[in-house]
């Protein structure tokens, strides 16, 4: 609680000054933008980290577009579900995050509006944003969606749990290491608790599968390709983790995540993004842990989770959502966003913070979450799938075949 | 209808005339007192034999064990929310150092205080509502002769056939269309008028012998003034019941809350308020148990003034889905 | 005198006529808020249902017309099949549960003699708590590191293995219920004559024999009349899953009962002219229950 009244406190604070300095750089603000009025940005909910920075980044946009109020509204519970029913009751925020997964759903639904037009328009130049990034928010050759930042996956290590079981974290790179870390570990592991942390889902599963050489869908997405030899071979090795007692999933050791897990001290190895770090550091102050590249097999392999800033088809006010999502996406707003190191940026033309080299040598080897449009089923049955062979209920060839099945069944809808 | 004799509680119960609806049990509260006669017969004159003592003494051990059973859960609930969260992984029942820190966490920071005026206002205006309409629409139905009576109240009944989640699409999109989505007053809207309450008053009133109608019409009275001078006030038992189903239908309702209101989250009620907290903050067991007690404890003291109205609405209430 | 007599009666028939029709004006004027309500919200929405039904139907609204095409996709759909067997693996575990224990619980509070109203009111409050809330506990006591686990030396992550989860929710919507099951149970049990028990104590039939052979058999109406409830609010079932699974129907499906998979197609898939059909497909299906339910009892109480 003191915690979250600081920070309100901060906020507070700050939201003052930044009037102040508002109120005396207005005579000097340009006035040749036509847009006006209120913009309703959406989001899920932030943690407090993360709030404290959009709110700095909304400061910056008020200073140059006084005219335009930004009404932030954050999402709490389910964010897909919620924003669907705004979308079918036809009052959508005009400003919001899609996430890549979700993104071909809703664009071949119509909800949203391509944004060329108005970066033409503006002169705002895609360039500076990478390509794989932006790709996924592109459909029929139009943009619908700026990446606001992205994450791969890297291993977080207990620091003083590997200590105390005689484990480098530096040194455990491919999948042998990771067994043999894990088994030193195992008798340092209290009560319940496991070496590792695993999700029962696919957008952890997937990243251990392109390290074995295999993947999901063939190249230009026709196809799936996930039944083979090498997927099989991943997924065996994935599954064995909890199959020997060297890890578990979030259920079992009673945590909602993995983040959970290494905070409660419920594992000593997870594979999560830079998500992670705001999250320990508010929840978790005391925890120690080093954050290492993801371990390899045959190859480096990952996923890219990003999300985009990207404007409804029913907003009302699109001169002035266009505005934001300029800003926000902008060389200065990205920067003041990715400041904190909550998350990269997705402009090559803003730097990382330091001290995150674990995630950015992993960049070449990470695929973009992101497969074809209604593939959120798939995914769905994918994932119950993968929890059923990691119940020994289903075999992982089992598996993969159905998968296979459903994903081009769905592709060729 | 036995003669003159004043109404009471034992009118609830669904006649066997209606054929949509389940045969009924014997009125509750009624049988309650003939029980209790039948069980002294079998108790027999106190101490009469080892045997009825021992009986006496394996019942009241059921009996205490099963009350352990049915609320170590709750006890559990209002000890957890009064703990910190690194002290719940130890299992002392009595927190080491009880602190309101959750119960402060769910009011202000996750809005549960909101939800709880949300629901406590919702609950009320329904409840108003209801026994307004429903009283008045079970009057006609007993009282009044018109054309279609018979068709009409059939097609009452009907809507008890319908399962409320059935009308989940068609209402979402219709109400999507009408601009009714996230506003308090859709809500009410589907809430207007239960069936199940309408049908509760009409057997209530059925009861009530006409004398009393009669000599209300032979001073010159209009119907709407006898229903609301003389009819209403006679039906105040069945009221409380409907009043309290009504109150706690609505305070507990998680369906309808969850579909009009998932695009306003200011207009969440308690239980969509619950929800939300189990999907993103999951574990935080102190804050999550402080909410479901802030859910519970108003329909408890209520339970505690007006237990008999609960138990006599059961007929008609039906089970929980 | 006789002229007077006459007249009367003459407005006294003319004012029966007006009367009547003031009494159907009046009658009208009293349910027309509650029949608007229920042809607004009840008839209505089941025909718009029927409707939709034939369309592939979007967030946005319509987008094409698939005549027949969404029931041809129920009959293949794999997973609606499974949340049938859910419903029904479901219903029937959660019937036959909270029928046992509110019998049990009914059969020994009808025994007590004193405080006895205590008891059946202290046992009947777990109905009506928010289901919500209810859930919400059950999520903490049945965790991994929850106390039932702690209380039964068992392990298990209650709603997070695909193997317990519905079991879980069997198991929690058993305790609420039964206390509702309870009160039908003590009102029928009241209604048997104590005689009947009187001469099974002069036949020497202990207490045990006398439930079974006695008891029992004359609560058949009591069974049929509770079992129907319970089949119906089962099949309906949709808070505990939804909260328990956080929406998901997991793990590995488990927990998606026909209610919770309705929801998910028509929120997450968003294909609301799907979601229709299944509505549909789900009515008939409650129907046809009730019916065959109806029809089994019914021979069973005619032999």
């Amino acid at each position: 609680m003191s915690r979250r009244r600081a920070f309100v406190a901060a906020a507070l604070a700050l939201t003052v000054v930044a009037a102040a300095v508002a109120g005396t750089s207005l005579g000097g603000a340009k006035k040749h933008h036509g847009a006006s009025g209120t913009v309703v940005l959406s989001g899920w909910a932030a943690n407090p980290d993360e709030l404290k920075l959009l709110k700095q980044v909304i400061r910056g946009f008020q200073k140059t577009y006084p005219q335009i109020k930004v009404d932030y509204q954050p999402i709490t519970g389910d964010y897909v579900a919620t924003m669907l029913a705004k979308f079918s009751a036809r009052q959508p925020p005009d400003v919001f995050y899609i996430d890549s997964n979700v993104f071909l759903d809703w664009v071949t639904q119509g909800l949203l509006d391509p944004l060329d037009s108005y970066a033409a328009a503006s002169k705002f130049s895609s360039k500076p944003f990478f390509p794989s990034l932006l790709n996924g928010f592109k459909y029929k050759g139009k943009i619908y969606g700026y990446p606001k930042d992205w994450s791969p996956l890297a291993m977080e290590v207990n620091t003083a749990l590997a200590a105390k079981a005689g484990v480098n974290p530096a040194k455990i790179k491919t999948w042998n290491d990771l067994t043999a870390a894990a088994k030193k570990l195992k008798p340092v592991m209290g009560g319940d608790a496991k070496p590792i942390c695993l999700n029962p889902s696919w957008d952890r599963a997937l990243a251990f599968v392109y390290q074995n050489g295999g993947s999901f869908l063939n190249p230009s997405k026709t196809k799936s390709t996930i039944d083979s030899p090498a997927a099989a071979a991943a997924m065996n090795y994935y599954v064995g983790l909890v199959k020997q007692g060297l890890a578990d999933i979030p259920a079992k050791l009673s945590v909602g995540w993995c983040g959970e897990a290494l905070g409660k001290q419920k594992a000593a190895i997870i594979f999560e993004g830079n998500w992670l770090f705001p999250f320990m550091a508010s929840t978790f102050p005391d925890v120690q842990f080093v954050t290492e590249r993801m371990i390899m097999n045959k190859q480096h392999g990952n996923l890219a989770f990003t999300v985009s800033y990207s404007m409804a088809k029913d907003s009302k006010n699109k001169p002035a959502a266009w505005q934001l999502i300029r800003y926000l996406v902008s060389k200065p707003g990205m920067k003041t966003w990715t400041s904190k190191g909550l998350a990269l940026p997705s402009r090559s033309d803003v730097p990382p913070v330091a001290g995150r080299s674990a995630f950015l040598q992993d960049a070449p080897a990470a695929h973009p979450w992101q497969f074809a449009p209604r593939f959120s089923q798939v995914i769905d049955t994918a994932n119950n799938d993968l929890s059923a062979v990691i119940e020994g209920k289903k075999s992982v060839s089992d598996m993969l075949k159905h998968i296979q099945d459903t994903a081009n069944s769905t592709l060729g809808h | 209808m036995a003669g003159g004799d004043v109404p009471t509680e034992k009118g609830f119960v669904p006649p066997a005339e209606a054929p949509l609806v389940p045969p009924s049990p014997p009125a509750v509260e009624e049988l309650a007192f003939a029980g209790e006669a039948a069980a002294g017969v079998l108790a027999g004159i106190p101490g009469r034999t080892g045997v009825e003592r021992t009986r006496t003494i394996v019942v009241y051990t059921l009996l205490g064990a099963i009350a352990l059973v049915y609320f170590v859960p709750f006890l559990w609930t209002i000890s957890t929310s009064l703990k910190s969260l690194p002290e719940t992984e130890q299992f002392n029942l009595l927190p080491h150092h009880p602190t309101l820190h959750a119960y402060h966490d769910v009011l202000t920071t996750f809005h549960f205080l909101r939800y709880a005026a949300n629901s406590a206002g919702l609950a009320a205006t329904v409840t108003v509502l209801n026994v307004f309409l429903c009283s008045l629409g079970g009057y006609a139905f007993a009282r009044l002769r018109f054309p279609g009576r018979e068709v009409l109240f059939m097609a009452v009944l009907a809507t008890l056939m319908i399962p409320d989640q059935l009308r989940l699409v068609p209402i979402f999109v219709k109400f999507s269309q009408w601009h009714l989505l996230g506003h308090y007053h859709a809500y009410v809207l589907i809430k207007l008028a239960s069936a199940a309450q309408l049908f509760l008053m009409r057997q209530y009133f059925l009861t009530i012998p006409r004398d009393l109608e009669e000599a209300a019409k032979l001073d010159g009275a209009g119907y709407f003034k006898t229903f609301w001078k003389v009819m209403l006030p006679l039906a105040g038992p069945a009221i409380a019941a409907v009043a309290i189903l009504e109150f706690e239908g609505t305070w507990n309702d998680f369906f309808w809350p969850l579909i009009i209101f998932t695009t306003a989250p200011s207009h969440f009620t308690l239980p969509v308020g619950i929800f939300s907290f189990v999907t993103t903050y999951q574990t935080q067991w102190p804050q999550l148990m402080a909410g479901s007690a802030i859910a519970i404890a108003p329909i408890a003291v209520i339970y505690l003034f007006f237990q008999r109205y609960f138990v006599a609405g059961v007929a008609s209430a039906g089970v929980k889905g | 005198m006789a002229a007077t007599a006459t007249t009367s009666s003459a407005t006294g028939a003319r004012s029966i006529g007006g009367e009547r029709l003031k009494e159907t004006l009046v009658g009208y004027g009293f349910i027309a808020g509650p029949m608007l309500v229920y042809g607004l919200l009840f008839f209505y929405p089941i025909a718009y249902s029927i409707y939709i039904s034939r369309y592939d139907w979007g967030a946005l609204g319509k987008i094409s017309s698939r005549g027949s095409g969404n029931y041809r996709d129920l009959l293949h759909d794999h997973r609606f099949g499974l949340a049938v067997k859910n419903g029904l693996k479901f219903t029937i575990g959660f019937a036959v549960f909270s029928m046992a224990l509110g019998l049990f619980v009914a059969v020994v509070v009808n025994n007590a003699v004193r405080a006895r109203t205590f008891f059946r009111s202290a046992y009947y409050f777990p109905s009506i708590a928010s289901s919500a809330a209810i859930t919400a506990i059950a999520l903490f006591v049945l965790s991994a590191d929850g106390i039932f686990n702690k209380l039964t030396g068992l392990h298990h992550a209650w709603f997070g293995e695909s193997g317990t989860a519905l079991w879980a929710i069997v198991g929690l919507n058993s305790w609420t219920t039964s206390g509702t099951v309870m009160l039908f149970y003590l009102a029928y049990l009241q209604a048997i004559p104590t005689e009947v028990y009187e001469a099974a104590a002069i036949d020497g039939a202990g207490a045990w024999r006398t439930f079974w052979k006695v008891t029992f058999p004359l609560l058949k109406p009591g069974h049929f009349f509770v079992s129907t409830l319970l089949v119906i609010g089962g099949l309906k079932m949709f808070d505990q899953a939804f909260i328990a699974s956080g929406g998901s129907g997991g793990p590995n499906n488990s927990t998606l009962v026909p209610v919770l998979y309705l929801y998910r197609v028509a929120f997450y898939d968003v294909r609301f002219g799907y979601a229709a059909a299944i509505g549909l497909a789900l009515m008939l299906l409650m129907f046809t229950l009730t019916l065959i339910q109806r029809l089994t009892f019914g021979r069973a109480e005619a032999a």
